[in-house]
């Protein structure tokens, strides 16, 4: 206990020194923790899971994926044939329907221009990832309910996320006010853009996505979205709307394992009906891995090139700093030897210091990091395939506390072993 | 406004450099005795701006990219709304009268226009035996153009080599196949792509090869359920359709149920022509509702991606260059309080306090600027290197896209810069400790 007491007070005795060294680690665990951040969600969508499989049914060839909104039915069912009972179905599922549009169609930019699905509201609560009963939870999840309630009672509602919600208060409020306070019941209108032209689709806001994942994100009833589809052709000479045939994005399928899936793959590319065009089935995570690889060399350099690099610079940051320290205190080493303390002990005093130092660098870093990352700005918003920001995870706090222990740690070897080198007769007779 | 702040920050060192009493022999020698701390705080240094370099050279080679591709005398066509060309799609009648417009480039005979129709798409490519940890499918960016040597002098792309343009059917027999078997699909590829498919080949397929970086004239490939068979191999290098694989429009785009035209591509006489035409066809054209853009704006706005990169490269280079300030503070602060004692031998012989000061600056600045030039040279080794990224307009869509990395005069400015006010800002504090010091109490 007493050796503790001295490594904290020797921490203390140099209150410069041992604070610009935690600054150092600090920042410098900060930048590890948004990597790594980034990189854990994408080695978690990208990674097979061993149960509660989610699969995509999309258009095989073609990207992006239009098939026929028929196939919702059948895909649902998982392409079970009704007079085989051997032919299984899966857990849940739901249809997405893109839909992209502008608040103002004469200025179009990235900021007045939304992307949204439109889908079966109850699907919000139980297929979305990050917005199921075991990632969401508490007050977040009552209001996230209460919105999805709201939409199914309300036709032209809309769920809207953070980013769209503070851009449209700037752009139709006509207001710098990007607060916000009350957005439920504001109405406002979406034209559709690329493909969708001619969609012009009024909006309710029923609800606002929790604050992260789903900032760029809306989410309509597909009711509304099939309705204005009918109505097209009124409008427009009886022309159908060139979307009309084939509005069907992708139909997420959930299944409780690896044989089951195995099983509706089947069925589904036995399926006579999903032939034109025809569909191909498989995990997220490698639908997933498709939208990422574009970035591949990306993701390797945050991982083998950011990452290292900015522990090395860390552990050269406390390397430095320790032996500048052992060095001040070659005489104090010297009498701590002469009064008995051994080579090892001196060893562990030194790599204590360091360790200490780190460990609470590194996780007070990572705490400060989650906090204000996640509570503050909602993730942190690096915008690669489609996805828009990145949580930090609980993990960080463990992370940071071991890269910065471990960084100390390393760093601080050669500076323990020179302590533990000091001679007493050479620094005393310095000294004298 | 890079090289200005450049100039500055070479400015200050250089005055630092001229006001200096102080004999910078004693400044270096002060670094070298302590040559651990020193070398210690350089390789911070190195590793900061070296990472600094790589990092900016991936947004400057995207920027190249998408900056250098396109032609300054053509005007690009897509339908009303579509931001990228895979969400066009245009009414053929409508296409034949945009390429009647006068200010559109008519070939020597004056009978056709210069102006090339196309089919651009995205397919999904399965890939049959992934090297572990990829995936099982890739995107590939198909352009189907509708006349082949029309498109090569619209976009002015050549073929390296040996290789030659797909024929008019765009499809062959197969020389090794039956008399049953489907032909050929005749294809030219960018070289980038060309690497990238060549990935999937089996370590004896490559050793069997005879290019075995690249997949290369001759080579097949699968596209949908058809084999393609390579006739040419694109000069691409540095643009977007590096990463294309161009078919024959009538052949390629009906197979992944594409039947019409996505992009339109008009040649003028000149830029200003260009400009004419497309405001022209934004004003005029009243028969259908097109965007045009000039085609270099529409791949200089790609680079939506390499800005938003750009943006968290600026965040992590500083958060990490703050990490190195604080290490290079930790350095001086240590050098100043090993040296108390010559402080107050310096008061005694005469040196004023400021001068004492700018010996101090200079030395952390000798640090910087020995670790800076290090990181700028480590990080050249980038240079050159290809990487796979997408290029987008942020509106949707996008690109893939390989890139090569580009290490530039702004780049090693920047990472110059960047070293100097790491130097500065971390050598200041401690320089400023060193000149309170009273007389007596140094000499205690």
């Amino acid at each position: 206990m007493k050796y503790l007491l001295l490594i904290y007070k020797n921490v203390g005795r140099n209150l410069l020194r041992s604070l610009l060294m935690v600054m150092g680690t600090m920042v410098l665990v900060l930048v590890v923790t948004l990597v790594w951040s980034v990189l854990a969600f994408i080695d978690k969508v990208t990674e097979e899971k061993s149960k509660d499989f989610k699969a995509i049914v999309s258009e095989r060839w073609s990207a992006p994926s239009r098939m026929p909104y028929d196939y919702a039915r059948v895909l649902a069912e998982g392409a079970a044939r009704k007079d085989h009972p051997e032919d299984i179905h899966p857990d849940d599922s739901m249809t997405w329907q893109f839909f992209v549009g502008t608040l103002d169609r004469e200025n179009m930019n990235f900021r007045n221009t939304m992307f949204g699905l439109a889908c079966d509201p109850d699907k919000l609560l139980t297929m979305m990832m990050g917005l199921e009963k075991e990632n969401l939870a508490g007050q977040q999840r009552r209001e996230f309910e209460t919105a999805v309630e709201k939409l199914k009672q309300t036709r032209n509602g809309i769920i809207i996320g953070h980013d769209h919600l503070k851009n449209l208060n700037a752009i139709i409020g006509n207001t710098r006010d990007t607060t916000l306070r009350d957005p439920i019941g504001r109405k406002f209108k979406l034209s559709g853009i690329s493909t969708f032209t001619g969609l012009d689709l009024e909006f309710e806001i029923v609800g606002v996505f929790p604050p992260g994942r789903y900032d760029n994100f809306t989410a309509f009833n597909r009711e509304y979205y099939q309705a204005a589809m009918d109505a097209y052709p009124g409008e427009h000479g009886g022309r159908q709307h060139p979307q009309a045939e084939r509005n069907l994005s992708l139909v997420w399928l959930k299944m409780p394992d690896r044989a089951s899936y195995n099983r509706i793959v089947e069925q589904i590319n036995a399926s006579s009906y999903l032939r034109n065009p025809e569909v191909k089935i498989e995990m997220a995570s490698s639908a997933f891995g498709r939208f990422l690889e574009p970035f591949r060399d990306l993701l390797a350099g945050m991982r083998w090139l950011l990452a290292p690099a900015c522990i090395v610079t860390l552990a050269l940051v406390l390397a430095n700093a320790i032996s500048i320290s052992v060095r001040e205190r070659r005489t104090e080493l010297a009498v701590m030897k002469v009064l008995g303390f051994r080579p090892l002990q001196i060893v562990l005093l030194v790599l204590g210091e360091s360790v200490l130092m780190g460990l609470v660098a590194g996780l007070v870093s990572a705490g400060v990091t989650y906090a204000v990352i996640n509570w503050g700005f909602g993730g942190v918003k690096f915008p690669i395939a489609f996805f828009d920001a990145f949580l930090i995870p609980i993990n960080a706090l463990y992370w940071g506390a071991s890269v910065g222990a471990g960084a100390a740690l390393v760093g601080s070897l050669f500076p323990a072993w020179f302590a533990c080198q000091v001679k007493p007769a050479e620094v005393f007779a310095k000294v004298g | 406004m890079l090289y200005i702040l450049f100039a500055i920050s070479a400015a200050v060192v250089l005055v630092l450099l001229l006001l200096n009493r102080v004999p910078l022999s004693y400044t270096v020698r002060n670094l070298t005795v302590r040559w651990i701390t020193s070398t210690l705080t350089v390789l911070a240094f190195i590793l900061v701006v070296g990472l600094m370099v790589v990092m900016l050279a991936f947004t400057t080679g995207m920027k190249r990219m998408t900056e250098g591709t396109g032609e300054p005398a053509n005007v690009l066509v897509l339908s009303e709304g579509a931001d990228d060309e895979v969400f066009s799609n245009l009414d053929a009648g409508d296409v034949a009268e945009m390429e009647r417009l006068p200010l559109v480039l008519r070939d020597a005979g004056g009978k056709r226009p210069v102006a090339s129709r196309e089919s651009y798409l995205i397919i999904n490519q399965p890939v049959v035996n992934p090297k572990p940890g990829r995936p099982q499918g890739r995107f590939l960016q198909i352009r189907g153009v509708v006349d082949v040597p029309m498109a090569a002098r619209v976009h002015n792309m050549q073929l390296l080599g040996e290789g030659k343009w797909f024929s008019q059917a765009g499809t062959q027999e197969d020389p090794n196949g039956n008399a049953n078997a489907q032909t050929l699909i005749q294809v030219v590829l960018g070289e980038g792509v060309a690497r990238e498919l060549a990935v999937d080949r089996t370590p004896a397929e490559t050793a069997a090869a005879h290019n075995q970086q690249r997949l290369d004239i001759g080579d097949r490939f699968t596209l949908g359920r058809r084999q393609c068979i390579i006739t040419g191999i694109m000069k691409s290098s540095g643009s977007t359709y590096n990463s294309e694989v161009w078919g024959k429009q009538d052949v390629v785009a009906p197979l992944f149920g594409k039947n019409s035209i996505t992009s339109l591509v008009l040649r003028t006489a000149g830029a200003a022509a260009a400009v004419q035409l497309r405001d022209d066809l934004k004003n005029n054209f009243k028969k259908a509702s097109v965007i045009a853009r000039l085609e270099k704006d529409y791949y200089a706005a790609l680079s939506e991606t390499s800005d938003q990169f750009l943006y968290s490269i600026v965040f992590v280079t500083a958060v990490m260059a703050v990490g190195g300030v604080f290490g290079v503070m930790n350095t001086m602060f240590a050098a100043i309080s090993n040296r108390i004692k010559d402080i107050g031998v310096m008061r005694i012989l005469g040196y004023a306090r400021w001068q004492i000061l700018v010996s101090f600056l200079l030395e952390s600045l000798v640090i910087a600027i020995v670790g800076g030039l290090a990181g700028c040279a480590l990080g050249t080794l980038c240079n050159g290197l290809s990487a796979n990224s997408m290029a987008s307009s942020g509106n949707g869509g996008g690109k893939m896209v390989v890139i090569e990395l580009v290490v530039d005069a702004n780049i090693w400015a920047a990472g110059m810069l960047l070293a100097v006010l790491m130097g500065v800002i971390g050598g200041l504090a401690p320089a400023i400790s060193a000149i309170r010091l009273r007389l007596l109490d140094a000499l205690r």
